[in-house]
């Protein structure tokens, strides 16, 4: 591994002084001159038309500005166009419809393309009704909650006592809160259009009275109808050839994002520019979202946000609700409007994980070779677009256990729920929770060592992986990934847990204690590609890298700014990194998502900081003479080669850059750059002596993260509560650009794997299709102290560098959370046995139950209670 | 005052969620008021009661009458009692907690309640098969009589039209209770879908939120309209001048004068 | 119809009085209009949803002789605005009736115990999410119970004496109370009245409004343990899906004076299965006398679930309270299959 001064070494932040003191300023800590407060009525029906609205009393009301309605909103952008070439891999970068292996890159863009339309090759269809794009505000409510108008007065407490004037009459329309619900013959459509996704249209799908009743007796009907499949190899034949055969019944439920800042917006309107203040994981690449939100171009919205308190996926670009505020100001000459979004209204609005109902199926040889899985997934896509997750889990699947013949069903229910969106390793937290018990099942039933079962199925190297639509033409190429040390994980995390020991203590009983120990796997998607880098290196002697990131709670916006410094040898302490205010001229980024910004950013920072270099190469030569290769920078000086004293220091060179212009100072840019990078470079152009780049280096593949995590858990089986004693995660991110930040990743990821697997939940009353579990003290997240006390949780990584990066560096974000929550599901199925638990949360009585009655003692398949 | 309490339901719509207490209140200070009234009013009011000669000369006429005649049968007296119980039972453990008195009520008021809807069905089948069915009801012909009652608590001097075997006020009565209690009992029936009690099977959503209300409604209704009768009927049932009704409905006889004076003969022809 | 709106605090006038006379006046002065405010736990949630609306809200934080924790003769007497916090971590608490430090330092988390209050803990309204959801239930004073239907989520809820309502007491500290025999202070105008903390609460039956005998204007003062329980044998046990910031599935307070390995009398409540905390005076007469073993403690256990009628999702209650109750019979330290 290379020596580096700054990759691979803790260091401080320079936003997390403002954090932990509270100084940091999120959107919903500014002020502005007369400013307004926003609030929003809500719908109280899961579906309905909006028949009449009578907003007169309100308005007459002292202090009460203006009111937004649906009929203000500008109408919704065309559906989103793939991402612009080449494709990050980002698993549904804005929460549209996700492809089934979401995370195809750019490498295999037929694959990626075909997959997008799982349907296309099934025989020609009458043309299918699309599905309207959501808007923030609406006059068809699909969900309880959803935001049907606003109001803008002096204050919240004006605003709400105004909405309780407002009249709103609606007309009932059928709504779906259980999936299975609705593929009852002759049960509700969540959408007057239909009541399944399928690609990006809504179609009607019902399954048999003899599926239904299967679901009656608790049993998921495995051959009932799918809307989607997806194959690879023959899974008959697989079966065929299996020693032994699992099969289970599975629930998972959905979870809304709950990120601990709200998506909180401010507007207001100067000189023709919209200024917004929002919550949004992504910077560069919400400002074109936003506009199309509030019906401008991208060049007139200013986006301010630089502290972004979480998002889970749920704020890629930010939210619709941003668009409110910013309406509300237009209407009102631009005054400041501040929308603040509370607890309830962040259930409602914030995004959801979608659910599952399903089945697996998985076929094993005596050595614990796979020779097949068949998996179908019912999900709970919400309202408005297919989610996709089910697809993604089959994907995941495919790459996690290279098993030759799978197959994979599935249908996307509309629910009038929350709307799903790519929450933290969409499909990939799914799978492993899924997946991961029943291969320790086929390990026990087979005698085998649960990582030696592992690793005779795990990927390595490029591995292969991905299914296809059943009449995809043939010879079409798999996905491959670019790097994948999974085996290394399990080797490491087994010598560090002392798993040939530890193992021993499964299902050892002291008491009414009893513990469990398990291993699990993870991975999802860890970098994209073909993003820019900016940075000037000022007649200060200070390097500005200006970065298009986002702050969202992961350090990327700073840690990859550290690649270029790196390139040039600056000091860190001379390096200011510009982000969070498109007015301060970020560079084109990848979206905050996907878990791609540390690979996506090192890549384009490293192609960044070597043209800064050569900016300085090149300028050495014209001014001492000699070729740019006879030159080489460090100390803060460039310098000629076994000539050190012949040199320009920074400070200089960037006077003498500007003095020379073109390229040197910004004036002329690569051509192949974003237009937002280039907006930024010529605003930036003539202040210094400027690095600026696209990511133009190859890449074979798609980037994955892999992730090995050990536990230890004691259940109370009088009482069914649990705890975990241990946990040790064992990453494979190539290599490690900043320890405490990965480490907070690894942590942060594997704690709200045990919260889906644990406690979190969203809990919905049928008959009034409305939520019941819109606090956090009853949708329950996972908190820092539902986690190992006496022994703090540990990581460690393999460090192992993926070739295709020039630093060796992959993401993190999401691959943290699939290994925590599929070992902790392993551990209480170690502890308590096989089959029992096939229901996440796993509640306390779960346990107690059905190790009384000796098999699953609760309702295995109920969505939503 | 308000009359009816109404909420927002989870859908944001009003509904009617029962009679407003004050209501009961209404129905007791009016019962009470309308007792005041009308004890004052006898006390001092020049009304006039029928002579005595004429029942004198009844008396003589219908010589062949026993001394005791059976105005209430063993099994009617004991429907009332039965009745009046329950009635009593539902009054009190309905308004107890409205006033304050507070304790577990629910299932003391179904339990009555049950009693009560019991003996109506046994009271509708005895009236039908073993009563003179049509004896309690009021129609046309009672208009003179009802004329000459007013004329009478006026204090005008009238003889001519008297009831058969019930008395006009005990007829009026009867229709007010059974009115009063269909609908409250009716009501009731359907209340109890949301309580948990052994004999349905509990079911809040079986019917919709408007018809809920209404039902609501009409139970508070019937039951602060039960409040005014049954202070209008102990009343009555206390006051000097109808006291032999009332010892008829504990020993089940009236003397033949008894008969002869506050019955027309003809219309209630004495068997015995 | 009018639209409706959660989550924005309604404007109150804001009244900090330092003595308890001068509350007693506010709250004289101002009757149904005024709310009472410990440490504001329940109470913000009830403000910011615009589900209550008063006039006027008495803040007692500033009220001196409402904080702190006294000897009182062998007991103790725990002022009501004293923190949970304190209560927990008190020495003379510990040292005597270490059941209650034990209940109140699991009350949802520590932030939450900072802030929350000894009074607040016990007088806390129900935690039902249809009733706090602002729906117009039996016990907001409307005709129905929507967690008692037949699609309703119910795990959370009563096992013992639902009537017509099934919301649970959500408090951690009621059961340890009434296992200690404590008293509940209360002052209602001039006089004060000195309740047994088992008395304090009420179910639906009775009123099917208020989880306590507390009515608009009284104001709870203090809570006295005598010291008849002091140093006794306890047990605490609470069951959460989280190890924090969550309410009780179920929880059990138990207090034991055995003589050898006797009972010579005993203690038992549960709290989460019913809208009081549910003292179960039947096996407190049954394990009097008895040996304290495993015997024992599983005839306790079934005993104490007799009668218990689960709704739809929360059968897992009987065998748990079984669990339970059974486990604090055999007291702490002592693990049995």
């Amino acid at each position: 591994m290379a020596d580096y001064k700054l990759i691979g070494k803790n260091y401080v932040t320079p936003d997390l002084v403002a954090k932990v003191t509270g100084k940091a300023r999120y959107a919903e800590d500014y002020r502005a001159e007369g400013m307004l407060f926003v609030k929003l009525l809500l719908s109280p029906r899961p579906h309905a038309r909006v028949t009449r609205i009578d907003a007169s009393a309100a308005l007459s009301m002292p202090g009460v500005h203006a009111i937004l309605t649906a009929d203000d909103m500008p109408a919704p952008p065309p559906p989103p166009a793939p991402p612009p070439a080449p494709a990050p891999a980002a698993p549904r970068p804005q929460g549209e419809a996700g492809a089934p292996g979401a995370a195809a890159g750019a490498a295999a863009p037929a694959a990626a393309a075909a997959a997008a339309a799982p349907a296309a090759a099934q025989p020609p269809a009458p043309p299918r009704p699309r599905v309207p794009a959501e808007v923030a505000l609406t006059k068809e409510p699909v969900y309880e909650g959803e935001p049907i108008l606003a109001v803008a007065a002096d204050s919240e407490d004006i605003a709400a006592a105004a909405i309780e004037r407002i009249v709103v009459e609606y007309e009932p329309l059928p709504f779906v809160i259980d999936p299975l619900d609705s593929l009852r013959p002759g049960g509700p459509d969540g959408r007057l259009e239909g009541n399944v996704f399928v690609g990006a249209n809504v179609e009607t799908l019902k399954w048999t009275a003899a599926d239904i009743a299967r679901i009656e007796a608790g049993t998921f009907p495995a051959d009932a109808a799918a809307s989607e499949t997806l194959v690879f190899g023959d899974v008959e034949k697989g079966f065929a050839e299996a020693d032994l055969v699992i099969e289970r019944d599975h629930y998972q439920q959905t979870t809304s994002h709950q990120p601990l800042e709200s998506r909180t917006a401010m507007a207001y309107w100067q000189n023709g520019k919209c200024y917004l203040h929002g919550s949004t994981q992504s910077v560069a690449r919400t400002v074109a979202a936003a506009a199309g939100w509030i019906g401008i171009k991208p060049e007139e919205l200013v986006l301010i946000s630089e502290y972004t308190g979480g998002g889970f996926g749920s704020k890629i670009p930010g939210a619709q609700s941003m668009a409110i505020p910013a309406l509300l100001s237009r209407k009102l000459n631009g005054r400041p409007v501040m929308m603040r979004i509370s607890r309830e209204e962040e259930t409602y609005i914030g995004r959801t994980r979608p659910g599952y109902q399903g089945w697996l199926k998985m076929g094993f040889k005596k050595d614990g070779r796979l020779t097949a899985i068949d998996m179908f997934i019912v999900e709970a896509a919400g309202p408005y677009r297919r989610q996709g997750d089910h697809a993604t889990s089959a994907n995941n699947t495919s790459l996690m256990y290279q098993v030759p013949n799978m197959r994979f069903r599935g249908v996307s229910v509309a629910t009038n729920t929350p709307p799903g969106t790519s929450q933290r390793a969409p499909g990939g937290l799914q799978a492993s929770v899924m997946v991961e018990p029943m291969v320790d099942e086929a390990a026990r039933k087979l005698g085998l060592d649960r990582i030696a079962i592992r690793k005779i199925n795990s990927p390595e190297g490029q591995a292969q992986f991905g299914l296809a639509p059943v009449n995809a033409p043939p010879g079409r190429p798999r996905n491959k990934v670019t790097s994948c040390f999974v085996k290394e994980c399990l080797d490491k995390g087994a010598e560090l847990f002392n798993w040939a020991e530890r193992s021993k203590r499964s299902g050892q009983r002291r008491g009414n204690k009893v513990t469990g120990v398990a291993v699990a796997t993870g991975s999802y998607t860890a970098g994209s590609i073909g993003v820019d880098g900016l940075s000037v290196l000022k007649p200060d002697g200070k390097l500005y890298i200006h970065q298009g990131i986002g702050n969202l709670g992961t350090h990327s916006v700073i840690d990859t700014a550290r690649v270029i410094a790196e390139q040039v040898d600056m000091p860190w302490e001379k390096c200011v990194v510009v982000w969070g205010n498109t007015g301060n001229h970020v560079a084109w980024s990848s979206v905050q998502a996907g878990s791609q910004t540390t690979y996506a950013h090192s890549r384009a920072n490293y192609a960044a900081g070597q043209a800064l270099k050569r900016n300085l190469q090149e300028l050495a030569a014209l001014e001492l003479g000699g070729a740019p290769d006879d030159y080489d920078v460090g100390g803060e000086r460039v310098f000629r080669r076994g000539n050190p004293g012949r040199a320009i220091p920074f400070a200089k060179a960037a006077e003498l850059a500007i003095k020379r212009g073109g390229k040197f100072d910004g004036h002329e840019v690569p051509k192949e750059l974003n237009g937002m990078t280039k907006a930024s470079a010529a605003a930036l152009a003539g202040l210094g002596l400027m690095g600026v780049a696209r990511d133009n280096l190859p890449r074979d593949g798609s980037t994955y993260s892999f992730q090995a995590a050990f536990i230890e858990v004691e259940v109370d089986v009088e009482t069914g509560v649990y705890r975990i004693v241990d946990y040790l995660a064992v990453v494979d991110v190539g290599t490690v650009m900043h320890p405490n930040s990965l480490g907070g990743q690894i942590h942060g990821g594997g704690i709200q794997g045990f919260g889906h697997v644990r406690s979190q939940n969203l809990v919905y009353d049928r008959h009034y299709g409305a939520g019941l579990s819109n606090r956090m003290y009853n949708n329950k997240p996972p908190t820092l102290l539902d986690v190992p006390v006496e022994q703090p949780m540990r990581w460690a990584a393999v460090e192992l560098p993926d070739p295709t990066n020039p630093i060796g560096a992959k993401g993190i974000g999401e691959p943290a959370i699939g290994a925590g929550g599929g070992a902790l599901i392993c551990a209480l199925a170690d502890a308590v046995g096989d089959g029992i638990l096939r229901r996440t949360p796993v509640h306390p009585e779960q346990i107690l139950m059905s190790l009384a009655a000796g098999k699953p003692a609760y309702e295995t398949l109920t969505a939503f209670i | 005052m308000d009359f009816v309490t109404w909420a927002l339901s989870p859908w944001g719509e009003n509904i009617l969620i029962r009679i407003s207490w004050d209501l009961f209140w209404a129905s007791l200070v009016g019962g009470i008021l309308f007792l005041v009234a009308h004890g004052g009013y006898m006390l001092f009011s020049p009304h006039h009661k029928r002579e005595s000669g004429e029942v004198d000369r009844m008396e003589k006429e219908r010589a062949g009458l026993p001394a005791r005649i059976e105005r209430h049968s063993f099994m009617a007296r004991v429907f009332h009692w039965v009745m009046a119980v329950a009635m009593l039972a539902l009054v009190f453990t309905a308004f107890l907690p409205v006033v304050g008195v507070k304790f577990a009520w629910v299932y003391w008021h179904w339990m009555a309640g049950i009693l009560l809807t019991g003996s109506i069905i046994f009271h509708v089948i005895h009236a039908t098969f073993f009563m003179d069915f049509w004896s309690i009801w009021l129609g046309p012909r009672d208009i003179p009589e009802a004329k000459a009652e007013i004329m009478r608590d006026f204090g005008v001097e009238i003889g001519g039209p008297k009831p058969g075997k019930y008395p006009l006020g005990n007829r009026l009565y009867h229709f007010a209770v059974l009115v009063a209690g269909v609908g409250a009992i009716a009501s009731g029936l359907l209340m109890m879908s949301r309580v948990r009690t052994p004999i349905f099977e509990r079911n809040p959503y079986l019917m919709g939120d408007a018809a809920y209300g209404l039902t609501y409604v009409i139970h508070g209704l019937t039951g602060v309209g039960f409040v005014g009768l049954i202070i209008a009927h102990i009343y009555f049932a206390l006051r000097p001048e109808k006291f032999w009704i009332t010892k008829s409905m504990i020993f089940g006889t009236i003397s033949k004068r008894e008969y002869l004076e506050h019955h027309d003969p003809d219309r209630w022809v004495a068997t015995k | 119809m009018p639209a409706a709106i959660r989550d924005v605090m309604p404007a109150f006038e804001l009244f900090q009085p330092t003595s308890v006379a001068d509350t007693l006046g506010l709250l004289e002065r101002h009757g149904a209009d005024a709310w009472v405010m410990g440490g504001g736990l329940d109470t913000f949630d009830w403000l910011k949803d615009r589900l209550r609306k008063p006039k006027v809200v008495v803040d007692l934080s500033a009220v001196a002789e409402l904080r702190g924790i006294k000897d009182a003769g062998g007991g103790i007497e725990i002022g009501a605005m004293t923190t949970l916090t304190e209560v927990a971590t008190n020495a003379l608490v510990k040292e005597r009736f270490g059941l209650l430090a034990e209940a109140t330092g699991l009350v949802a988390s520590p932030q939450i115990r900072n802030q929350g209050t000894m009074g607040g803990n016990v007088a806390q309204d129900a935690r039902c999410w249809y009733y706090r959801a602002g729906w117009p239930c039996y016990r907001a004073g409307g005709n129905i119970c929507y967690a008692d239907t037949p699609t309703a989520v119910n795990r959370e809820h009563a096992i013992f004496d639902a009537d017509r309502c099934v919301a649970v007491n959500p408090s951690d500290t009621a059961p340890a109370l009434i296992a200690l025999d404590a008293q509940m202070v209360v002052r209602r105008g001039a006089s004060e009245l000195v309740v047994p903390a088992q008395d304090f609460f009420v179910g639906p039956g009775v009123d099917i409004t208020r989880l306590t005998l507390l009515r608009p204007g009284d104001l709870l003062t203090a809570v006295r343990i005598p010291g008849t329980w002091a140093g006794k044998q306890f047990y605490f046990e609470k069951v959460r899906d989280r190890q924090v910031w969550d309410f009780a599935l179920v929880n059990v307070a138990s207090a034991i004076n055995a003589s050898g390995n006797a009972i010579s009398e005993a203690r038992l409540v549960v709290n989460g299965v019913s809208a009081r905390p549910y003292r179960l005076e039947a096996v407190e007469a049954f394990v009097r006398g008895k040996a304290r073993d495993e015997q024992t403690a599983e005839q306790a256990g079934a005993l104490a679930v007799r009668g218990a009628l689960p709704l739809r999702h929360n059968a897992y209650k009987v065998p748990l309270m079984k669990a339970l109750v059974k486990r604090a019979i055999r007291g702490a330290g002592a693990w049995t299959s």
